[in-house]
């Protein structure tokens, strides 16, 4: 295999990284981990002329508290980090367990969030669990800058709202939440280096066995990383069972609309939404951490 | 081999570590992709976007015109005989000429001064093709409305067996139950971490070639025939091979196309594939569709099986008409029975070849065998332990195919296995979601006869002690591609000659220095490359000894050699060091040198296709492995898993049970993870790693390899083989524990998550309207 | 990190790298991967390549410290960083005990697979000199091997972690 040619870019500062982009146009591509773009380009799937690199630029890498705030993701993090990050271990175990969750020790090792939130890929690990937790992201152009919530990020397989020969995503922001409980379950074909068949991520809010509030976000069964609306609303202010579970479930299924593909028949898929939904808000309620 | 009489051995029976672990294990191992030649090119092929099509044109120009581009070649350039393993399907050429037949057939190749430029050069090639309609179906193609892909083979039959042994109607009629259950196979591939590579270079006439090959000597005589060269001025050679499990037996068009651009530009070329090229040359295991028939008594005895299969081939022959006489034969030999059917079809589809994977064609009906015995023992309220177990060969016995069995420790394997497993608390008892299952494997040790026809004895050896009798160098033309036999011939070799395994050194699998052995493949160096050992060794030690006897002045009868020393049992003052009386040989009468070769004695019967899988002796396993299954969504969990060898003495421990551990894995992966998918077009859905799953380290089971005492008569000291056994019975085991677990069977490969909830579903609903009507 | 261009425009860069403590300096394109540097400019050939797609684990090395596919590294990208390969993990011809213990345990067969399986135990343990069996397949989960099944891998790696804790 080999890549294409392409010239390189390492802009030391973002205002330099935005300007190159757009001065560059459609010719370019923004490089953070390389895990997928390089991927692709061996695989002849894309042939960018030219790549501007994220690696000087390290404000990107951190991963804070800031109060009154919540928890703020630098776009270069990498799974890894997130994984390894006492500010989530604290804040959103939830968010570095997905991490772990995701392809292999190597790949974590490279791959960043920007990456897999900008692939925009149905199946990546953490669009759901940053959405069910109400997470927003930060996308910076050379003239401006705005902020997008998570949920309205996607539009469709490989394809979201970011401006790419303008914009780059600095940062994901977890805002404080009262929310009691979350968890992602990831549903592979094999334990390391497999993408998801169905992943589905549910933060509760409990008022003892109360539900007070729910988001639970499904991922690899519809265009983009879904909300299960239906789901939420049906558990909304109801004291938890077994069987609102079971029909939380349900519904969820009600909200997905997969597709058939190598991995899996989207008769199966829709079946493991209801099984892990279930599963997860149970894991939610029951294990009591964020 | 028994403990008792292993203590006999100074140098076998051993863990010594790897001969050549240091140099893997620093990175120093250069594989062949590693090795560097001054002025060397890199060559890569262009092949076939669709699975059948006429070639109209080629033009090469535009890609003879890019910098840097120094050879563009076709079939024009090429050989044009046609290759294969045996002259009745000899179907391949070297460069397609007329048709493609698979998405990835060779049509043309380059070489280059860098790989980059190859891939733009490939590019720059343009083909006209006119599409042809495809065979993608094997149950089809044998169907009149099918294109036909080899005009020589009708109907696109590639191969039709039917034996029969014994008289099948009759069992059957003398059976109390009989029972017919259809499974499927799946097609997978052998997936060595190493690519194929490949770098030829001649000198005037003479063409060597370093290749990651398992077989030196058959990639030499199919590489000298397409040349029109004598053998001797074809020299092949490997360094390390990072593995092969039967997917680098064969020459590919690495070796040919490379030879060609080599001859052509006047440098050595290095050819290789990338991981999307080695699925479409793939030559893994066939896919093949199992009907079986077996009648048996009331007590669960057998009396007879019909097997009735057809392969999908894929649009060569490869190795594959081995494998389709292997599928039935190997079926005859862990359980006794005396009336045998067996009718194959091997046909040709437009997909890529299929060839030999570790078991060779023996796994998937040993899947489909162990799963319908289950059915038969579930029918008769016979726990599938017991029907093995009293159905088990015995030693000493004649297979309904005319296979002559001499150790056999079947039953011993089975009542150990038992034992281990703790199947008797278990099987019955084990909480919702778990089962427990059990199967049997048998596999050659070695083929009864060549890989062509051919009357070379099978393995030779030579053993050179140095001058000084420090080290001694073991030359073989066996193949280590990662199963340990430069280490365990090592140890053979010490044994034999009464030296240490520490002052042995080895030259192995060069055609030009080392003496012809076919390589690895059916599980046959340890017994037929260590016979050839053992006899050099031998040698070495009888001259060793005359020499001594003189120096010592007491009676060669009374002297004997081990570990280095040359000592009398008779008289314990009576002593010399090995290194001493070497080198006064050397002084005294030359080099001293052993020389040893095996042929195997005529085994098997006469009738057509017997000579497919006869072998001097025979391995025997039975495994146990205990699952658990996530009812919502079909996931299997390996818990544990028991295998309990009978494979003769053991020479290295520690490699042996590896071989298990590697064996079991491949069988694992194949059972539940593994599939080569296609498209409607012939296209490969999972040419990589991350759709074709193997087995990660967090997917492996607890692995338990034991051994029961056992000493083969015909084999080298007692040795059998090992390495591809285990493969054989671990389909069908977990097959048997999913049944065990839910009670739904799986009846096809891979045993994947969905198929396990879909079954499950099946169930439920079935339980439903049962309920409901 | 300086670039300069070829006769025929093409941009090339010059790439500072330090290689088991080595110092290099190499002239590379931009599509040129840190696996072909390593293996075709500099001679380290025991960083393999098995995919080029970051799902067999053949090229790990450590990158700054943290095991990573070099096939899925851009040379350029690890200007100025630290990287060990397998060849400087033996110091001075004296093997490392990890290295050791795949002798001592018959976890090495092909050895395609070793040295990046290597690697990634090496970082493991020197993150985490106590791991648990879990830890460990964690850890070369992104590391095939077709030839052990693991089982002696992991019996090795836990060795040395035993042998630490002793």
């Amino acid at each position: 295999m080999f890549l294409p040619d392409f010239d390189y870019y390492a802009p030391s500062d973002l205002q330099e990284a935005c300007d190159l982009l757009r001065n560059l146009g459609p010719r370019a591509k923004v490089l953070a981990g390389g895990t997928d773009l390089l991927v692709k380009m061996k695989s002849g799937l894309l042939a960018p002329e030219a790549l501007v690199s994220l690696k000087a630029l390290d404000e990107l890498k951190k991963i804070e508290y800031v109060s009154g705030k919540g928890v703020v993701i630098g776009g270069r993090a990498t799974h890894n980090d997130l994984v390894d990050s006492p500010v989530l271990h604290e804040h959103f175990l939830s968010i570095s367990e997905a991490a772990h969750q995701m392809a292999n020790n190597q790949i974590r090792n490279r791959g960043t969030v920007a990456g897999n939130l900008v692939n925009a890929i149905p199946s990546a690990d953490l669009p759901p669990i940053l959405i069910a937790l109400g997470a927003d992201i930060t996308l910076v152009g050379s003239k401006v800058s705005r902020t997008v919530p998570l949920d309205s990020f996607f539009t469709g397989p490989s394809c979201c709202v970011i401006d790419p020969e303008d914009e780059i995503l600095t940062e994901i922001v977890i805002p404080e939440q009262d929310t009691t409980g979350s968890t992602y379950i990831k549903f592979g074909l094999r334990r390391s280096g497999a993408l998801a068949v169905t992943g589905v991520a549910a933060a509760v809010t409990m008022d003892g066995d109360v539900i007070v509030d729910s988001r639970i976000c499904l991922g690899a069964v519809f265009r983009v990383p879904v909300r299960a609306h239906d789901a939420e609303d049906l558990l909304r202010g109801k004291t938890w069972s077994d069987e609102l579970l079971t029909e939380a479930g349900e519904a969820a299924a009600c909200c997905a609309l997969p597709i058939d593909d190598i991995r899996g028949t989207a008769e199966y898929r829709l079946d493991l939404v209801r099984v892990l939904t279930g599963r997860a808000l149970r894991k939610a309620i029951t294990e009591g951490h964020v | 081999m028994s403990g008792t009489e292993t203590q006999n051995y100074a140098v076998i029976g051993k863990s010594v570590p790897k001969i050549d672990g240091r140099d893997k294990i620093t990175g120093a191992a250069r594989y062949t992709a590693d090795l560097k030649f001054p002025n060397m090119l890199f060559g890569k092929i262009l092949t076939s976007p669709h699975a059948h099509a006429r070639i109209l044109s080629i033009d090469t120009s535009e890609a003879e015109k890019i910098p840097g581009v120094k050879a563009v070649v076709t079939h024009k350039d090429a050989p044009t005989l046609k290759y294969g393993i045996s002259p009745a399907r000899w179907d391949e050429n070297i460069f397609c000429i007329d048709t493609v037949k698979f998405v990835g057939d060779k049509v043309a190749a380059v070489a280059c001064i860098d790989e980059e430029t190859c891939y733009k050069a490939l590019a720059a090639i343009k083909v006209e093709y006119e599409v042809l309609p495809a065979v993608l179906d094997p149950l089809r193609a044998r169907d009149e409305d099918q294109p036909q892909i080899h005009p020589e083979f009708e109907r696109n039959i590639n191969a039709e067996i039917h034996q029969d042994f014994g008289d099948i109607e009759e069992a059957f009629r003398a059976a109390h139950y009989v029972r017919t259950d259809t499974f499927v196979g799946n097609r997978t591939y052998q997936t060595p971490i190493e690519p194929h590579t490949a770098t030829s270079m001649w000198d005037g006439d003479k063409l060597t070639v370093y290749s990651s090959t398992q077989s030196p000597h058959y990639f030499q005589y199919y590489i000298a025939r397409e040349f029109g060269l004598p053998m001797g001025n074809v020299r092949v050679l490997k360094t390390y091979v990072g593995g092969g499990f039967g997917g680098k037996l064969e020459p590919t068009g690495l070796e040919f196309g490379g030879a060609v651009l080599a001859k052509i530009t006047g440098r050595p070329v290095k050819m290789f594939y990338d991981r999307a090229e080695m699925f479409a040359h793939n030559r893994g295991r066939h896919r093949q569709y199992m009907t079986l028939t077996t009648g048996v008594d009331e007590k669960g005895k057998i009396l007879g099986v019909h097997a009735d299969f057809i392969m999908d081939g894929g649009a060569y022959t490869s190795l594959g008409i081995a494998t389709a006489y292997y599928a039935g034969a190997m079926l005859t030999l862990t359980y006794e029975f005396d009336h045998f059917r067996f009718d194959m079809f091997r046909v040709y589809t437009n997909l890529p070849a299929c060839g030999a994977q570790r078991g060779h064609g023996a796994p998937q009906p040993r899947y489909a065998f162990e799963a319908h015995l289950d059915n038969i023992a579930k029918h008769l309220g016979i726990d599938p332990m017991d029907i093995r177990i009293l159905n088990a060969r015995r030693p000493n016995t004649v297979t309904p195919n005319e296979f002559a069995v001499n150790s056999c420790e079947m039953k011993a394997c089975l009542e150990q296995a038992r034992v281990l497993s703790g199947w008797d608390e278990k099987k019955g008892k084990l909480p919702k979601g778990r089962g427990i299952g059990v199967a049997t494997g048998s596999f050659v040790t070695g083929a009864g006869y060549p890989i062509y026809r051919t009357d070379l004895p099978h393995a030779a050896a030579m053993i050179k002690v140095g001058e000084d009798g420090t080290s001694a160098t073991l030359y073989t033309g066996a193949v280590d591609i990662g199963q340990g036999s430069d280490t365990i011939l090592c140890q053979m070799a010490a044994e034999a000659m009464g030296y240490t395994y520490e002052q042995m050194k080895i030259v192995a699998a060069d055609t030009e220095t080392t003496p012809h052995d076919f390589g690895a493949y059916a599980s046959r160096q340890t017994l037929m490359s260590g016979a050839a050992v053992k006899q050099a060794g031998e040698e070495v030690k009888k001259q060793l000894l005359e020499v001594a006897a003189e120096e010592l002045d007491f009676p060669v009868s009374d002297l004997d050699v081990r570990s280095g020393v040359v000592f009398s049992p008779a008289d314990p003052n009576v002593t010399m060091p090995f290194a001493d009386v070497a080198r006064r040989h050397f002084v005294t009468r030359g080099p001293l040198v052993g020389k040893g070769s095996y042929t195997p004695p005529k085994l098997g019967g006469t009738f057509k296709g017997a000579p497919v899988g006869t072998s001097p002796a025979y391995s025997f396993a039975a495994q146990v492995s205990e699952v658990q299954i996530d009812e919502e969504t079909g996931e299997v969990t390996v818990l544990d898993v028991w295998d309990v060898h009978d494979c003769g003495t053991v020479i290295n421990p520690s490699l042996l049970h590896a071989q298990v551990h590697g064996a079991l894995f491949m069988g694992m992966g194949e059972s539940i993870w593994e599939e080569v998918k296609f498209d409607d077009k012939g296209r490969i859905l999972n040419p990589n790693l991350s759709e074709y799953r193997l087995p990660t380290a967090l997917d492996m089971p607890r692995i338990h390899s034991s051994l029961v005492d056992s000493y083969e008569p015909a084999g080298p000291w007692g040795v059998k083989e090992v390495g591809e056994g285990a493969t054989l019975p671990t389909m069908g085991c977990l097959r048997n524990a999913i049944f065990d677990a839910m009670g739904v069977s799986v009846n096809s490969l891979p045993l994947g998550y969905e198929k396990v909830w879909r079954a499950l579903k099946d169930k439920r609903e079935e339980a439903g309207s049962q309920k409901a009507g | 990190m300086g670039t300069i261009t070829d006769k025929q425009g093409v941009q090339r860069y010059i790439v500072d790298l330090m290689v088991n403590g080595d110092p290099h300096t190499v002239v590379i394109k931009g599509n040129t991967l840190l696996v072909n540097v390593l293996r075709d400019e500099l001679d380290l050939t025991g960083t393999k390549k098995g995919c080029e797609t970051g799902d067999c684990g053949s090229c790990t090395i450590l990158l700054d410290g943290k095991p990573v596919d070099a096939c899925l590294v851009l040379a350029a990208e690890a200007d100025g960083c630290e990287i060990t390969t397998i060849e400087g993990v033996a110091q001075h011809g004296e093997l490392d005990r990890l290295q050791k213990s795949f002798l001592d345990n018959a976890a090495v067969q092909c050895g395609y697979c070793s040295p990046g399986m290597i690697m990634s135990a090496k970082a493991l343990l020197t993150r985490n000199p106590n791991p648990s069996e879990h830890e460990v397949r964690k850890a070369i989960g992104g590391n095939l091997c077709r030839c052990t099944g693991y089982v002696n891998i992991v019996k090795a790696v836990l060795a040395v972690a035993e042998e630490e804790a002793r």
